[in-house]
């Protein structure tokens, strides 16, 4: 559990996060999706304790992390797959990890072979392991002390079809197990596949938090309506433009309608008697959501006003 | 709300039984970091290498300075361990480089973020480091100051002396300077977080700010240097009794380390990592 009240960092004049109040919760994968910038590392750099946060407060299990004394067993974090000493194996990064927090020694092999690094591979000096290596060896910390809570930002990154597909599978397992997964990415798609729930920030801001299908389904959709009879159609047409909704006649016999949802344009058909050969919502992606979500806090980031002071 | 979650994310394991307490678990994760790096074997041996060169021409100076034409600069029979501390002059930035590259390594790398989410307590990573540095530099010091002295005693030859108890009284104050050198350097480093930086600050404080105060030779003006570190030191590993005691200049410098680490604790605890 992850609980955000009221998070806010402000570095000069510029608010990189904005008064963030979100609750993570155990036992699901909850996506952290935002635009370069929006402020997801620095949120969740306040998580760790390692930004101290202008106003507000992050909690972990209900306390902050600066107050927790061996802290890899109630959080596992993979932040910058690169920051690993260039001259130090990642085993022994690892075993430098276990002993400040107690953790047996013999749990470093153990979680290197979770993640699929063999002896070679941990032996070598931190500067010649590929991006992929690193957040393998960046993972394998996170689980060092079998923490409840595990924090990945842009876990994917730099990795292969193959371990792309691994991380997803390790994430579903560990919120399976009753985890707290809070993960970030810029990759829309990979959300779609990994997050059952979704918070987005645009600007610092909390832009939506809710179950991945509902962003979804919240987000316009288009719905195709094709009819046998023009003016019908036309009927309902001016019906649903008077509710409020976008029409646009692609021919005489179908509209695209946005703005409204297909079962409330069923409705209507049906109240005004129009025979409908075609009512199909075109359900859009979650890069569109996205999308759509972002586009003011984006907007908002070309502007002259802001950049101007830059 | 918040008891349903706790109880709800599964149990953490339960540190290994008989786990030590998170301050030597820090301390174990520092000697582990330190340990496992070649440019700690190699800072190490090039202090030895430095010392062994540095004894050995100041030995020669000696020699020379006592069997040349000129009767004036006749020092005579000097200790080995005299020739000893002067090498140290040298040599101490070598075993600088330990404290220093402890702490600023970390932030050069990126690794302070890991080392600070392992051991959130600025305060006791800080700590820890300052173990692991003034145990390495000390030893490291008693390791110099042998090597210095089995140099310095040959080559001195019928113009050295070297009483035993002196002698090795004179390695542990090396190893001791060594040591709260080194832990200076390191809480300098956590304020600095810039090796280049911090080597700078180190200079001016050890050497360049001294000597300028004392080129002039007014009463006052020395009277500031002689609290300066490495001063402080040079006072304490000469055994000197003016301007003040050794013992004052040992607690001078171990005043300078101590406050170091506090300078650098604060700037870990209010700076972003």
């Amino acid at each position: 559990m992850i609980t955000l009240r009221g998070l806010t960092k402000r570095f000069g004049s510029t608010v990189a996060v904005d008064a963030l109040t979100v609750d993570i919760a155990p036992g699901r994968v909850t996506g952290f999706l935002g635009p370069n910038g929006a402020g997801k590392s620095t949120t969740m750099r306040m998580i760790l304790g390692l930004d101290r946060p202008t106003a507000g407060q992050a909690l972990v299990g209900g306390r902050a992390y600066r107050e927790l004394r061996r802290p890899l067993h109630e959080v596992g974090a993979l932040l910058d797959a690169r920051a690993i000493h260039p001259a130090r194996s990642g085993r022994a990064h690892l075993r430098a990890m276990a002993h400040s927090n107690g953790i047996p020694i013999r749990r470093v092999d153990e979680v290197l072979d979770t993640v699929g690094l063999d002896g070679r591979a941990a032996a070598k000096p931190g500067r010649t392991l590929s991006l992929g290596m690193g957040q393998r060896l960046g993972i394998a910390g996170a689980l060092l002390g079998d923490p409840p809570v595990l924090m990945f930002d842009e876990p994917v990154n730099g990795l292969d079809p193959d371990g792309v597909r691994w991380v997803r599978q390790l994430m579903r397992s560990l919120a399976d197990e009753g985890r707290t997964i809070f993960v970030s990415s810029h990759l829309m798609s990979e959300m779609q596949l990994t997050a059952d729930q979704l918070v987005v920030i645009g600007r610092g801001r909390l832009l939506t938090d809710a179950p991945i299908g509902e962003v979804i389904a919240r987000s316009t959709v288009a719905v195709r309506v094709r009819s046998p009879h023009p003016d019908g159609l036309a009927a309902l047409a001016a019906r649903l433009t008077a509710a409020g909704a976008t029409v646009e006649a692609a021919d005489r016999n179908e509209l695209t309608v946005v703005g409204t949802t297909a079962d409330r344009v069923g409705d209507l058909a049906h109240e005004l008697g129009v025979r409908l050969h075609e009512l199909s919502p075109h359900a859009a992606s979650l890069e569109q959501a996205f999308m759509e979500l972002t586009a003011d806090s984006v907007e908002y980031a070309g502007g002259t006003t802001e950049g101007g002071q830059r | 709300m918040s008891t349903q979650t706790d109880t709800d994310s599964r149990p953490a394991i339960a540190p290994a039984a008989g786990a030590p307490g998170a301050f030597r678990g820090a301390v174990a994760a520092e000697w582990t970091k330190l340990s496992s790096v070649r440019s700690t074997w190699w800072t190490a041996l090039a202090g030895l290498l430095v010392m062994f060169a540095s004894a050995g021409q100041l030995a020669i100076y000696v020699a020379n300075d006592n069997t040349n034409d000129d009767p004036a600069d006749d020092r005579g029979i000097v200790t080995v361990g005299s020739v000893l501390i002067d090498s140290v002059e040298m040599t101490q930035y070598v075993v600088l480089a330990l404290g220093l590259l402890a702490i600023t390594a970390e932030f050069t790398s990126g690794t302070i973020r890991t080392t600070l989410q392992c051991t959130p307590s600025r305060g006791r990573v800080l700590l820890a480091k300052a173990v692991v540095t003034g145990v390495v530099t000390f030893v490291l010091g008693l390791l110099l100051g042998g090597v210095g002295a089995l140099v310095a005693r040959p080559v001195l030859g019928e113009w050295g002396s070297a009483p035993a108890a002196g002698t090795i009284g004179d390695i542990v104050a090396v190893a001791i300077y060594l040591a709260l050198i080194g832990v200076l350097a390191l809480g300098l480093g956590a304020a600095l977080r810039s090796a280049v930086l911090t080597l700078t600050a180190l200079l001016a404080t050890l050497m360049i700010v001294p000597l300028s105060l004392q080129e002039p030779d007014i009463d006052v003006l020395n009277r500031i240097a002689d609290v300066f570190p490495g001063v402080a030191g040079g006072h304490f590993l000469a055994g000197d009794t003016e301007p003040y005691p050794s013992i004052v200049g040992l607690l001078l410098l171990a005043g300078w380390a101590g406050a170091s680490l506090l300078l650098g604790r604060a700037a870990l605890r209010r700076r972003d990592a």
